[in-house]
């Protein structure tokens, strides 16, 4: 009490210290410091579903609110939140325990973080008895399974397939008089379109070129890779960069993208630049995944009617023509309150054929449930890509789709391979080589010193050293 | 009882300040030191690892080539910069300029804008194609080849281009506070005396600024060892062959992308070393000087 007394005493004393400035922020302080620590945060009642797409978002409200309408125990709420904020959001949560949503919508590229503890950190459900006990494994393209597989557990239902065709200017190519399904290989396409980079050239100089490509696009050439049935990591998900054919199939990109030879430009996607480059002609193909071929119709209207779609030319004659581009799945968090009632409403929307109808109508998107591929809307023609069944395409190749690494250090890998590229396109260049095989001893060299270092950072990872490394003699 | 309730009320005037550092810098800084000893997926798994993190760094090449992208982009902050500053703060502290004013405000303004903005305007600027730069060479450079990529030929000297566009307006600033602080009556007596501008400039005006242009030196030097946004967004990475990455990028790539915490941990608290380093190099060279 004396305390208290001989302390207002020093504050009567000191009373020019306390400015009406101070006074007011104590005021606050005082008033707010009871209703900010006595806060209650309103629990939020039924199912939590994140998604990150906003396209995806408004496919799902109208099923969500029929779901909701049917009396189920628990109803969803969804919630749209920033790519990266609902990646940081759920990484903290999954690695402290702090709530996370019931069901996650996962993109290919952040699954790669939830995979890289041990196994039993991994912060979904592990799916793989449900799937296989609905026999939902036949009833779904198998390799959509593959990205969010890890040491041979499923943690997500997949949202995809993501079959990649080549996209091309039929307006300048078949004025030329090109007939593209005559064009089996690369090596064919090459050969055909490149005459097409020099007409009406006065300088000698190409005005324009035959492929959309650049060493800055690792995962265009990783898809490459995987079509030509390589890839960065191998069937067990470990490390190996020199399968079979990825050195020959880097020496050609290279050649394509330096040296005398080359027929590649670079027009990254969703850039202005970019668009205005394919919208220009300076390009004449693309490799476009389904969505991507949804998304041309929106943000390249002027291209209605000049392009067309056909399968990848294979690497090999009578080789893949297609390849894998991108990815999503739902993934039920641990700490889902309901697990029932997340994989009922799992089910019940990724599996359902007025989904998949408007995911096709409005994103071109082709869904991983294979019975849902006879159904009418896929084989409609499609009056932007003059007049093609553009969902029968897609579909004909999803079977052919390759399987894809889900390995924590894919990322890591991919960085690699553009370092690599960029190197032997560097050779390209100095040494004006437009042979591949040419090239193919230093591109060798170079996947042999990238694998060596990713080696090394997966060697340090004390919670993933098991069978993830290949061993090279 | 009065010097009791002094202390009483300093330290309750103090609590605040202390509480902040305490929960917002010394705690952090403690657990970063400790995460730099271990390998973590989140608080629930963590192992101690000794010094492996920084065994890996010392034989990391990739850490060693974003120190060294970083080392060259600071000396040539230092080098570049920091002189462009100084000569156009001189330029703008002549008596008689016209537009004095503007002009130090043109020069200034580019800072106001930012560093991702600075990314974008540079990188559509040094387009393949499309961007501002080819499109001038092509008219004015018979044969430039306009698929000519800057951003892969030329990564640090765009890079450089891109910071002396942002920072030599703003160091500019420092330089002009410091040169009109320059006693005037110093600079009338060596005039009186017979000395020419560079000796004026030398003898008389440079002392003068040394405390200024030392400070400088090492805002600067601390700011390109923490570069990282201008790279990020101006090369959408860390550039062809990792030629922008740099030291912040790697520990950001490393904590925040790859998810090794431990490691990016071990990276920022040898950043921080080389950084403490300078700065107490910086105060024995300043004291020597003037000494």
């Amino acid at each position: 009490m004396k305390r208290i007394l001989g302390f207002f005493a020093f504050v009567r004393d000191y009373r020019e210290l306390f400015s009406p400035g101070i006074v007011i922020i104590f005021a606050i302080f005082a008033i707010t410091l009871p209703i900010v620590a006595t806060r209650v945060t309103q629990e939020q009642m039924g199912i939590q579903f994140w998604v990150f797409a906003k396209q995806h978002a408004d496919a799902y409200r109208p099923l969500i609110e029929e779901w909701n309408s049917q009396q189920h125990s628990l109803p969803v709420n969804l919630q749209l939140i920033d790519y990266q904020a609902m990646e940081r959001r759920m990484l903290s949560g999954f690695m402290s325990g702090t709530p996370v949503a019931d069901l996650i919508e996962v993109e290919r590229h952040m699954i790669g973080r939830v995979f890289s503890g041990p196994l039993e950190a991994v912060g979904f459900v592990d799916l793989t008895q449900y799937l296989e006990r609905e026999g939902l494994m036949d009833k779904i393209n198998r390799p959509s399974f593959s990205p969010w597989t890890t040491r041979g557990r499923v943690f997500g239902l997949p949202h995809d397939v993501h079959p990649v065709l080549l996209a091309y200017r039929a307006d300048l190519i078949e004025a030329a008089g090109i007939d593209m399904s005559r064009i089996e290989t690369w090596q064919d396409f090459v050969q055909t379109l490149r005459p097409l980079m020099y007409e009406g050239s006065t300088d000698g100089r190409p005005i324009r070129y035959l492929l959309n490509i650049w060493h800055t696009q690792r995962d265009t050439i990783e898809m490459l890779m995987v079509q030509a049935g390589g890839g960065l990591f191998n069937e067990r998900d470990e490390i190996d960069f020199l399968q079979e054919p990825n050195v020959e199939v880097l020496a050609t990109i290279a050649t394509w993208i330096g040296g005398p030879g080359r027929i590649a430009l670079d027009a990254p996607r969703f850039s202005a630049s970019g668009n205005k480059l394919i919208l220009d002609g300076a390009v004449l193909a693309t490799p476009v995944p389904d969505w991507l071929a949804g998304i041309w119709q929106y943000e390249l209207p002027d291209l209605h009617g000049k392009v067309k779609l056909m399968p990848l030319p294979a690497w090999k004659p009578g080789g893949r023509r297609t390849s894998v581009l991108g990815g999503t799945m739902l993934g039920i968090s641990k700490s889902a309150r309901d697990f029932e009632s997340c994989w009922e409403f799992a089910k019940s929307l990724y599996l359902s054929p007025q989904l998949a109808e408007k995911f096709f109508r409005e994103s071109h998107i082709i869904s991983p449930v294979k019975e849902h591929w006879k159904l009418d809307f896929y084989h409609q023609p499609n009056p932007f890509y003059c007049g093609q069944r553009t969902g029968s395409l897609f579909i004909e190749q999803a079977p052919q789709v390759p399987r894809r690494t889900s390995s924590p250090f894919s990322m890591m890998a991919l960085d690699a391979l553009g370092t690599v590229m960029y190197r032997a396109v560097e050779f390209a260049e100095a040494g004006k080589i437009s042979d591949p095989k040419a090239l193919e001893d230093i591109v060798q060299q170079l996947l042999v010193e990238e694998e060596e270092r990713i080696k090394r950072q997966m060697g340090r990872n004390v919670f993933h050293r098991t069978n993830l490394q290949v061993k090279r003699q | 009882m009065k010097k009791v309730s002094a202390q009483l009320a300093a330290w309750l005037f103090l609590t605040p300040y202390l509480l902040s550092t305490v929960v917002f810098l010394l705690w952090p800084l403690a657990i970063s030191f400790d995460l730099s000893f271990k390998q973590t997926f989140g608080p629930g798994h963590a192992e101690w690892i000794g010094w492996d993190n920084f065994r890996f760094l010392l034989s990391d090449p990739l850490f060693w080539k974003a120190a060294t992208n970083t080392a060259i982009y600071a000396a040539c902050s230092v080098c570049i910069q920091l002189p462009l500053s100084l000569c156009l703060a001189l330029l703008l502290n002549r008596p008689r300029l016209w537009a004095k004013g503007f002009l130090r405000l043109v020069f200034f303004s580019p800072s106001l804008v930012g560093l991702v903005f600075v990314g974008v305007l540079f990188s559509m600027l040094f387009e393949k194609r499309t961007g501002l730069l080819n499109r001038l060479l092509v008219v004015f450079v018979p044969g430039f080849n306009i698929d000519f990529a800057w951003l892969e030929s030329y990564v640090m000297v765009s890079l450089v281009l891109a910071s002396l566009w942002l920072y030599v307006g703003f160091n500019m600033v420092y330089f002009l506070a410091a040169l009109q602080n320059v006693p005037n009556e110093l600079v009338e007596a060596a005039m009186l005396d017979g000395a020419s501008a560079w000796q004026r400039f030398r003898h008389v005006v440079l002392p003068e600024i040394l405390p200024v242009a030392s400070f400088v030196v090492l805002l600067s030097l601390i700011g390109s060892f923490q570069l990282f946004e201008l790279p990020f967004i101006l090369l959408n990475g860390a550039g062809p062959d990792n030629q922008g990455l740099t030291i912040v990028m790697y520990l950001y790539s490393t904590g925040f992308v790859t998810g090794d915490l431990g490691y990016a941990s071990a990276i920022g608290w040898v950043l921080s070393l080389v950084l403490m380093m300078f700065a107490a190099g910086q105060r024995w060279l300043v004291r020597k000087l003037e000494k």
